[in-house]
């Protein structure tokens, strides 16, 4: 199993490995800063001991019994010199000094390699140039020490860096305890409860988080809300026609007669058709849920409100509604038809429930400044101001509606309005007052 | 008996119509709620049936009015609301019994009977006065033991004056019991069904008040 990704893990390791890193550049520019100042140092000692070996050796050659120095110190045994006398005769050197000449110059600094081993010399005359002076120092000597220093420093890096790691532990847990602080409240939440989470004690860094959180909270809950109400309303709105459905096929079964049998009867089956026609409307919006914009095709709207005018008008004929598309010129909008067809249908649909007979449904395409429009007029009762704010909530219906609709239209009207990010607006009709719906789309096919 | 009906939907208000005046009741409709609570203040009716969701007034509304007026005319709900809440606001309101949406006729008459009775101070489901006894679920009567074929009228108006026991009821409270709105009532219908009840059952059942109305005590 893959292990998660832990952010305090995750901080540990960059914070040590950061410490570990830096600490090591550190060693390392110490010790190549150390091996500079080393070979300084210890060239200006070369330079002075074989001063004053120079010094004691003019003065003193004569009385020196024995060709070797004593060790003084451990370092002393990696220290060589020679005094040769007119540079031809080895007169004095150290223990370990070979016995041909350590430097290859007469004067000044050099480099030598002998018996495998690298020195450092220095060669100098004494005042009389009677006697020349070699001293050597091994190389290694310089290499060890500033590896020493250099390693001096990395050692407590070992102590240090299990007491880091724990100390960095404790103290991301510590930054990060607001964070398992909202985990762990979230976690114990019951599925339904949907209450804010408290904003005020968090750090900046998780504020955002919590508020949009909060934000979401808020709106899973009001669509929890809609769809509660949606089922219920739809539920209530199921239940009427079925009832009537019940109660008519019941009322038919004790009828007596046949003309109240036959009534009923016919009532029972208009009830069906009411529930159909609901239950073709919820279906409608509920598949509009989940529609999206794309896949926009050039739909030209005057065609299309002719072909949804035509397959309605035999139904309109029935009622005694006339249809009439107003002349004009195409509009061609960006769209679903087949959601277009639908919102036609619909608009007209809902004109012919609500308008009288002989009267007629007028549908009018057109382009008011650059903004393709459909209008529906009828000549109905038309609706009040208040009214025409609730008109497009689901299943409302205005009060003393004889047509019967599923109060759904509008509903579906204004969900495919917005699909195609178009304006839904009523207002009172031409005449006995009636009711005009538009439809405005942003922008024709460019 | 006159039931009214408060039902917005057609479909519905219509079957509820026939299927009470299958049931022999005398059955008057309104379709929004302000219409219902004049005609509930003004009218007479046995019962009434009541929708809550109705335009205008809600059903609750006018069973708040209705009560609000001391009057004691059971009342049954019927809602397409299911919920407790609903169930124990509607009773609260006022409200005597509870329907919900789809219900069956049948179970609805009956509904309606067992609130007439309770409200008519009977408490078994047969009305009996001396040797005559009425059944109003099956629609029978009998006298004497021996079934008597009444019409639905007859009935009506036997089960109406049996229910006012030693109560005199005027003609006019009669027919406005036995008669909806719109029906054609003769003159001297109510004397007519009265002389055929008299004849069927027995001359003493039913006593004329002369000027005033009749009483079956």
């Amino acid at each position: 199993m893959l292990r998660k990704p832990s952010l305090k893990r995750h901080i540990l390791t960059l914070a040590l490995s950061a410490i570990l890193l830096v600490w090591l550049a550190a060693a390392i520019f110490t010790y190549f800063d150390a091996r500079q100042e080393l070979n300084e140092v210890l060239d200006a000692h070369l330079a002075q001991a074989s001063t004053l070996l120079v010094a004691q050796a003019s003065h003193e050659l004569e009385e020196v019994e024995t060709d070797h120095a004593p060790m003084l110190h451990k370092y002393s045994r990696r220290i060589a010199f020679q005094v040769w006398e007119d540079g031809r005769e080895l007169r004095l050197h150290s223990a370990n000094a070979p016995q041909t000449p350590l430097g290859k110059q007469e004067q000044g600094f050099s480099d030598a390699t002998i018996n495998g081993q690298h020195w450092r010399v220095f060669s100098a005359w004494d005042d009389s140039s009677s006697l020349l002076i070699h001293v050597a120092e091994q190389a290694e000597v310089r290499d060890a020490l500033a590896r020493n220093i250099a390693s001096n420093l990395l050692r407590p890096l070992w102590v240090a860096l299990p007491l880091l790691a724990i100390m960095i532990w404790w103290a991301v847990g510590g930054g990060l305890r607001p964070l398992t602080r909202l985990t762990r409240e979230i976690e114990q939440r019951a599925p339904d409860n949907l209450a804010p989470l408290d904003a005020t004690a968090t750090p900046a860094e998780v504020t955002p988080l919590v508020e949009r959180l909060n934000q979401l909270f808020v709106r899973i809950g009001s669509t929890i809300e809609n769809e509660r109400r949606f089922t219920a309303d739809a539920a209530h709105e199921l239940r009427t026609p079925i009832a009537a459905i019940k109660a008519q096929a019941q009322v038919a079964r004790g009828a007596t007669d046949d003309a109240a049998r036959i009534h009923s009867l016919d009532g029972a089956i208009a009830g069906c058709d009411r529930a159909t026609h609901l239950i073709e409307q919820l279906l409608t919006l509920a598949r509009l849920e989940n529609v999206t914009a794309d896949a926009l095709e050039p739909c030209a709207l005057h065609t299309l409100a002719a072909r949804v005018m035509a397959e309605i008008a035999p139904a309109a004929l029935d009622k005694g509604v006339h249809l009439e598309l107003a002349d004009g010129d195409e509009v061609v909008i960006p769209g679903l038809p087949a959601l277009l067809t639908v919102m036609l249908r619909n608009l007209i649909d809902n004109a012919i429930r609500h308008t009288l007979p002989g009267t007629t449904v007028r549908l009018e395409v057109s382009s008011i400044q650059g903004s393709p429009c459909i209008a529906v007029c009828d000549d109905g009762p038309g609706l009040q101001q208040d009214e025409l704010e609730k008109i497009s909530r689901r299943f409302y219906r205005p009060p003393g509606t004889a047509a019967s609709g599923s109060g759904l239209g509008l509903s579906i009207v204004s969900r495919i309005a917005e699909i195609h990010g178009a304006r839904l607006s009523l207002s009172s009709g031409t005449s006995n007052p009636g009711l005009k719906v538009t439809v405005s789309f942003p922008h024709a096919v460019q | 008996m006159r039931i009214l009906i408060v039902e917005d939907d057609a479909l519905l208000g219509d079957a509820i119509q026939a299927g009470l005046k299958q049931s022999g009741y005398a059955v008057d409709w309104v379709r929004d709620g302000a219409l219902a609570d004049q005609v509930l203040a003004t009218e007479p009716f046995d019962a009434a049936v009541l929708d809550i969701g109705l335009p205008r007034l809600s059903g609750l509304e006018v069973l708040r009015r209705l009560r609000g007026r001391k009057a004691t005319l059971p009342v049954l709900l019927l809602t397409a609301r299911d919920t407790v809440d609903d169930r124990i606001q509607g009773l609260d309101c006022g409200a005597d019994d509870y329907l919900v949406k789809p219900f069956d006729m049948g179970e609805l008459t009956a509904r309606l009977r067992a609130l007439v009775r309770r409200a008519s101070g009977n408490t078994g489901p047969l009305l009996q006065i001396h040797d005559v006894e009425l059944d109003p679920a099956a629609h029978r009567a009998s006298y004497q033991g021996k079934p008597v074929d009444l019409s639905a009228t007859e009935f009506a108006l036997l089960h109406a004056l049996m229910l006012s026991a030693g109560r005199v009821l005027s003609r006019a409270q009669l027919e406005e019991k036995l008669y909806a709105w719109g029906e054609e009532v003769e003159s001297n219908a109510i004397e007519v069904h009265i002389h055929h009840l008299r004849r069927k059952i027995s001359p003493t059942l039913i006593e004329t008040i002369r000027g005033v109305g009749y009483l079956v005590r």
